[in-house]
């Protein structure tokens, strides 16, 4: 029983966590990267904080964006509630925090190898950036895909900055709790299941990328 | 010559790694011995302008490196280059390894790649020329780690450790590409604990517990 409606949910789901995920690259590798180049105190702390956010609530993050930008909020006048746009934004806040401590790992460990080795062969500063980046690919790709996971497997922010409304802002897991509140349980198993096989698609998609990243 | 006066260094985590060392390197060979954990590769990185002192001056052919601007220090940093001890390579093949550093300068690709596969030859590693990095064995790696840097023929070459991994006959051949490049005026700088290096030295410095101990031409 896969009609239009669930295809279009699923693709919605895609596409709204899959932007998310970009969204929260633009700032998370940078910071990321900043940050594990810093031996200073506060950077520590930053990280500290940043791992202990990891587990943050979703409906928190729901809770939080909703008084900002409901009507009465300081950025209601965006009139961003109840759209895709609001959920791809409180997603991409939701997983700043796991992906800016996957990458601060990956990118302290790839500076200690690479940017000394870049140094020493005589690359200027971006030069030795840029490989340090570069080598790190294949576990960047990995926590991609964490950040990717949890932002599609997410439901607060969903449900409470997108409202779960059909055809525009309704998402899998959204229907999911739908089904589940009218006692559709069956059709809510499928839209599981579905969730479930995306994100494995996804993860199979991923590894053979990494593998071709990564060489024969 | 690259001269360490009263040089400091402290890592992050507050151990003090070098404790008020002067030293000159103007020989041909000068081989560092002394313990593990002594402040070998440490003071290796420092002369190889990674580790920025926390006291003291480096000093590279009369220059304050410390002092000067990126434009500048990049100059002089071509001058010098470290091998760690453990290989480092990328994920690309070994003539793209041991090009890396020619491409990085600016070198045309096709030309760094020529030059790297000529460099493969001298070290009778031609054949491992593309090759994965993870195909190769540990002295193979170090050997390619050796050539690449030897390809952009610095004035002052920094090994860690370059014998480590090696077997006899490898040992002895790497020794000897060593000696012709001396003889074409690169200076060779050996952090070791392999003491029969001494044998090649013109210089040796004695390193433990952060300090220079003794510094004897040979």
């Amino acid at each position: 029983m896969i009609d239009h409606e669930v295809i279009e949910i699923t693709l919605r789901s895609i596409t709204v966590s899959g932007s998310a995920t970009l969204l929260a690259l633009t700032w998370c590798i940078p910071i990321a990267y900043i940050l594990a180049g810093s031996t200073s105190r506060i950077s520590k702390a930053i990280i500290s904080i940043l791992n202990a956010l990891v587990g943050l609530p979703t409906v928190t993050v729901g809770l939080l964006l909703y008084m900002i930008f409901s009507r009465s909020g300081p950025l209601g006048f965006l009139n961003m509630l109840y759209t895709p746009m609001i959920i791809s934004v409180g997603q991409a806040i939701l997983i700043t925090p796991l992906l800016i401590s996957l990458l601060y790992e990956i990118y302290t460990s790839g500076k200690s190898r690479y940017w000394e080795l870049a140094l020493t062969l005589g690359a200027t500063r971006v030069q030795a950036s840029t490989l340090v980046i570069v080598e790190s690919l294949p576990q960047t790709i990995t926590a991609i895909l964490i950040g990717f996971g949890r932002a599609i497997g997410e439901l607060g922010v969903a449900l409470m900055v997108g409202g779960n409304i059909r055809g525009y802002t309704r998402v899998l897991t959204t229907s999911i709790a739908l089904e589940v509140e009218k006692g559709e349980f069956e059709k809510a198993l499928i839209l599981g299941a579905i969730l479930l096989a995306v994100v494995l698609m996804i993860v199979i998609s991923v590894r053979i990328i990494r593998a071709k990243v990564e060489g024969p | 010559m690259i001269k360490l006066e009263n040089v400091w260094y402290m890592y992050p985590n507050g151990i003090t790694a070098l404790r008020d060392v002067t030293l000159e390197f103007s020989s041909s060979i000068m081989v560092i011995v002394g313990p593990n954990g002594s402040g070998k590769t440490t003071l290796l990185k420092v002369m190889a302008l990674l580790y920025r002192p926390m006291k003291g001056k480096v000093m590279v052919d009369g220059v304050n490196y410390w002092s000067l601007n990126e434009k500048d220090k990049l100059v002089i940093r071509r001058n010098v280059v470290y091998v760690h001890e453990k290989p480092i390579l990328l994920r690309r093949t070994v003539l793209e390894n041991v090009a890396y550093g020619l491409l990085i300068r600016g070198t045309p690709k096709q030309l760094a790649l020529k030059k790297a596969l000529e460099i493969l030859e001298e070290f009778d590693m031609k054949h491992i020329a593309h090759r994965r990095v993870r195909e190769l064995s540990a002295g193979e790696a170090h050997i390619a780690c050796i050539a690449r840097a030897l390809l952009l023929k610095p004035k002052y070459l920094l090994l860690d450790e370059p014998t480590a991994n090696l077997d006899l006959q490898r040992r002895q051949s790497l020794l000897k590409i060593i000696e012709d490049y001396v003889r074409n005026g690169i200076h060779v700088a050996i952090a070791t604990n392999d003491h029969s290096l001494v044998n090649i030295a013109k210089q040796v410095v004695i390193v433990d517990r952060g300090r220079v101990l003794t510094k004897a031409n040979n």
